[in-house]
């Protein structure tokens, strides 16, 4: 078994860089982190589901955090259809393939926030499937905005607390969490640093690259990935891509599970520079940076309350998802949005209906498809892509 | 001067075409694609640029079209054939409403609206059948060049039929009525026939609203132009450069963004906009 390899220590370019986060990325069996539990005996390594999922709490435990994105294509469902229906999102099957076939045996737990009935399913049949492991299912507030909400949420982030500290036979103190949010929030900061720059200069910084590098942090400890993307801000200031006229775009959909890659690369290659995005929103939806003192259970309930990206799988409170999605089209000169919903995903099928007839109403234009995992074929999306940038780029006052 | 550049790099040739900064075409070059899209891409552009005295910076936006579009590595944008010959096409006669492009791999039907913007298309299937390929396997097993193929159709006395809607399996019926003793000219008749009757239901499909212009290679065939106005009943727009018809909406409409993105600079708008950066640098 190799050691866990610190490849972006030795990286030259930002290509070398990239490539390395896509092959990592692309190794849904996780050998970074079956390396990390031969150079930590005795540790655990914790899956979790990939939007809304309280990290800090894990590694304040001890513990490593392991998003579970399911097999990335990489995967033949042949358990789990026994066990989950096929019209469920991809997602769902093929993280308890990855489970049943014994490709993560490294996994020692699973953490399950409550964002939709096809989470909640699979947290039991987890538990039914594997008896003797940790599974927590973990309570989201629904009403945001009641003062209740902030106490109710921080039970259940301390009965996570208590349930780790079981698990690892070690307390979990203040302090540990605190530190912990302290990595975790210079990670959020220095991934909106790079979708800024992406933002800003969509041609140096490629959707696909932007992606592999964020999506790369699920695999590793947090702090190594703090290390891994201060290296990626340096290499891509000098990464130097053609030219290319574009239009500017929002992409809506992927919270939870995650869009092939050749499915980027197509959008992008079509002339759609994703500006604004929920690609890998789970490791960055805080808003703002949780409060790194006082009371760190509070704090991380706080900002769940008042400063979480919206998705479709949280409750707006007193924000209004589509006004969110028009002011960020406002801010970032979009002229145009996708959205890329995951097949049978009912949440971001719900929310695109009424996300774009507030878009339609501001004269915004939409283009909608659905991807999934095992996808293969993208020539229909690039068709529809295509036509979507030139009908934009010449035949609209856009 | 500021110069736009449509290039088409389509499955037999690659054709470019120079617009001046008021639109007037400067200039063509054509160039065999073969395996190296993008050597060929290359080539039709030196072309441009060694036989019209246009240097590489005066040429500030270049728009690729074609199957092998995304194969051209310095262009700013690449767009799909339908908008390209739809644009084309209403260049050529702008009382356009629908257009056929007859391609070496595809062929394809538009039906465009007065702006040029492209309403509705079909295309054929994806085998050979409907296309210039088709003819060219027909060509070769007559032993003859391609480019001599509609003229001698034209002198068909006693058409022989070709059913088979596959390439491949239509040149053994043209092998059969060969051995049967039927004459070249009768043959390749039938072989126009055959690709007229695929091509015209296609433009069917999309509702053959006059006028119908033809556009892509296969237009220089006048065989294959006969074939099809016999069964439409109707006179086909056809033009000397309908064969560049793609090239030339890739450059018109590489002039007009161009165009635009200046007006937008000069309002200050899209100022942190890549595409306003594009135009105003060269790409790396």
């Amino acid at each position: 078994m190799e050691p866990l390899n610190f490849f972006w220590e030795e990286a030259k370019s930002w290509d070398e860089l990239v490539e390395k986060c896509r092959t990592l990325w692309l190794d849904p069996a996780g050998s970074t982190v079956r390396a990390w539990k031969q150079q930590h005996p005795g540790e655990k390594a914790i899956g979790c589901f990939p939007v809304y999922t309280p990290q800090e709490l894990l590694v304040a435990a001890g513990c490593l955090p392991v998003s579970l994105f399911g097999g990335r294509g990489q995967v033949e469902i042949d358990h789990a259809d026994s066990h989950i229906q096929s019209f469920v999102c991809s997602i769902a099957r093929s993280t308890l393939e990855l489970g049943l076939a014994g490709h993560i045996d490294w996994l020692d737990g699973f953490v399950v926030p409550s964002i939709c009935d096809v989470a909640r399913n699979l947290s039991g049949i987890w538990q039914h499937n594997f008896p003797k492991g940790f599974v927590l299912y973990l309570h989201l507030p629904q009403n945001v905005d009641s003062a209740a909400a902030g106490t109710y949420y921080r039970g259940e982030l301390e009965r996570l607390r208590d349930s780790l500290a079981t698990l690892t036979g070690r307390p979990v103190s203040d302090e540990a969490v605190r530190r912990a949010i302290r990595v975790y929030n210079r990670n959020r900061a220095l991934l909106a640093e790079l979708f800024e720059r992406r933002a800003a200069r969509p041609a140096q910084w490629p959707v696909v690259h932007v992606y592999a590098l964020a999506a790369a942090g699920n695999l590793l400890p947090r702090q190594e990935h703090n290390r891994l993307l201060e290296r990626a801000l340096v290499l891509g200031d000098a990464n130097l891509c053609p030219q290319r006229d574009v239009v500017r775009v929002a992409l809506r959909g992927a919270f939870c599970e995650q869009p092939p890659l050749e499915l980027l690369e197509v959008l992008e290659e079509a002339g759609c520079a994703v500006v604004d995005d929920d690609l890998q929103i789970g490791a960055r939806f805080f808003l703002a940076p949780v409060a790194e003192a006082g009371d760190p259970l509070m704090a991380l309930a706080d900002a769940y309350r008042h400063r979480t990206v919206l998705t479709p799988v949280n409750n707006p409170g007193r924000r209004s998802r589509s006004d969110d999605l028009l002011r960020r089209c406002q801010e970032k000169a979009l002229q145009g949005i996708i959205f890329a919903s995951p097949k049978f995903c009912e949440p971001a099928l719900y929310d695109s209906v009424l996300l774009k007839r507030a878009l339609e109403g501001a004269g915004l234009p939409v283009l909608e498809f659905e991807y999934e995992e095992k996808m293969t074929v993208f020539e229909t999306v690039r068709m529809q892509a295509e036509t979507f940038v030139e009908s934009i780029l010449f035949f609209s006052e856009r | 001067m500021s110069y736009s550049v449509g290039i088409d790099v389509g499955a037999r040739m690659t054709r470019a075409l120079l617009l001046d900064g008021h639109g007037r075409v400067q200039g063509r070059a054509i160039r065999e694609t073969g395996a190296r899209l993008e050597l060929a891409a290359q080539q039709v552009l030196e072309d441009l640029c060694g036989n019209y005295r246009v240097s590489r910076p005066e040429i500030v936006y270049i728009a690729s079209t074609g199957y092998g579009r995304y194969r051209v590595p310095f262009r700013q944008i690449q767009i799909t054939e339908m908008s390209c010959h739809a644009v084309g096409a209403l260049w050529l006669f702008p009382r356009t409403r629908t257009v056929l492009d007859i391609g070496a791999m595809n062929s394809r039907a538009l039906r465009i609206a007065p702006t040029g913007r492209v309403e509705a298309f079909r295309m054929n299937d994806r085998c050979a059948s409907g296309a210039g390929r088709f003819l060219e396997r027909v060509a070769r097993s007559l032993e003859l060049e391609l480019e001599e193929v509609g003229e001698l159709s034209l002198r068909s006395q006693d058409p022989q039929p070709i059913s088979s809607i596959c390439a491949v399996l239509a040149e053994s019926e043209v092998i059969n009525h060969v051995t049967a003793g039927k004459s070249v000219e009768d043959i390749l008749r039938g072989a126009h026939n055959s690709i007229g009757e695929r091509l015209v239901a296609l433009v069917r499909q999309v509702g053959a609203h006059p006028e119908i212009t033809l556009t892509g290679g296969v237009t220089k065939n006048r065989g294959m132009v006969r074939a099809l106005e016999e069964r439409l009943g109707v006179q086909l727009n056809v033009s000397p450069h309908s064969d560049y018809a793609g090239a030339l909406g890739a450059a018109l409409l590489a002039r007009q963004r161009w165009l635009r993105l200046q007006e937008s600079a000069a309002r200050g708008r899209l100022q942190s906009c890549e595409g306003a950066q594009t135009a105003f640098g060269p790409s790396p």
